[in-house]
């Protein structure tokens, strides 16, 4: 058997590396249609929109069913305040009132001014314990929504949650790369193991292999952890030679 | 590795049919998915592929012993690696 390397299954890892990033433009379309399903679904809205972020709360995704929702969302970023942000960090539903005397976000309010922006709720999308972003409906009038009409949305959020979570993507590829480099160092490392034994004992792979195996048996260490430290010990041993 | 000796016959079919039924059992018992599995055995190199070793588990295909021996290994390793049950506490753990 000189081909150890299981070439098919790295191409078929590479290939769902590239399958994952390709998935973040159905992420994009996904909320897209999420955004729009919202608006239509609260007719006393003029519009709706849907953003997802990242761990850090740094947006990696918005649909938006109009040009004021995502302008007055660019703001609440850029201005690191305002209802999602707080929805997203709170887990909680916020409903605004009217954004002009409302003082909770004191820079957004004054940014969104112009926008015909008055009234809003924006519900966490909450995918089991995780907050993946949050959806947002508003209205040019104020006094359209209380915490009553803030229920609907939440419903919503629950399913739209759990269905973004399975395609959402942004840390998929970044996770999937660090999986495959560690696969690959593991394997790397097991088989140098293997090779300082064949040298050391005239083994063949398979014995050495075998041995490796009845080691971390017996020390309940994995095979991996097993082997660094024979590399180690080689490590050390050459360095206090001559 | 070629086709003939993945599938050449152990000398004792039986003992490769009980240690892939058990294995099966093992992974339904503690929940380790075959996709974790795999990943396992291929990072401490396995050199069969996922499909193949699926089939292994639901005893569709024949592996090399020495293979299998891995993937046991695999498996044993995700199991250890299980967070134990949770303990009662004594009076003295809460205090």
């Amino acid at each position: 058997m000189p081909q150890q390397l299981p070439l098919d299954e790295l191409t078929l890892a590479l290939a769902r590396i590239r399958g994952l990033l390709l998935t973040e433009e159905k992420v994009d379309r996904a909320v897209q249609r999420l955004a729009e399903g919202i608006r239509d679904a609260f007719p006393a809205s003029s519009g709706a929109g849907a953003s997802l972020m990242d761990e850090h709360g740094k947006r990696t995704s918005t649909g938006a069913t109009d040009p004021v929702v995502l302008e007055a969302d660019a703001a609440q970023y850029e201005l690191g305040e305002g209802p999602c942000i707080t929805a997203w960090a709170t887990e909680r539903s916020v409903v605004i009132h009217d954004v002009a005397t409302d003082d909770r976000w004191p820079l957004w309010s004054q940014a969104v001014r112009e926008l015909s922006i008055r009234s809003v709720i924006s519900s966490p999308l909450m995918a089991g314990t995780r907050c993946l972003g949050a959806l947002k409906i508003y209205s040019t009038q104020p006094g359209v929504y209380d915490a009553a009409s803030a229920r609907p949305l939440e419903k919503l959020a629950v399913p739209a949650a759990t269905l973004l979570d399975n395609i959402q993507s942004s840390e998929a590829p970044q996770r999937f790369t660090e999986v495959l480099a560690s696969a690959l160092d593991s394997r790397d490392t097991i088989n140098r193991a293997q090779g300082f034994l064949m040298h050391l004992h005239g083994l063949d792979q398979a014995t050495a292999l075998q041995q490796l195996v009845e080691l971390s048996k017996s020390s309940r260490q994995s095979l991996f952890s097993i082997s660094t430290g024979i590399l180690a010990g080689t490590k050390r041993t050459s360095d206090d030679g001559p | 590795m070629t086709d003939h000796e993945l599938s050449r016959p152990d000398s004792s079919m039986g003992l490769e049919q009980e240690q892939s039924r058990l294995l099966r059992k093992a992974l339904q018992r503690s929940g380790v998915r075959h996709g974790d599995l795999w990943l396992r055995y291929f990072s401490i190199g396995g050199t069969v592929g996922e499909y193949e070793v699926d089939a292994y588990i639901q005893s569709l295909f024949s592996l090399p012993a020495g293979q299998r021996d891995l993937l046991a290994h695999a498996a044993n390793e995700l199991i250890d690696e299980l967070p134990p049950l949770p303990r009662a506490p004594y009076l003295q753990d809460l205090a």
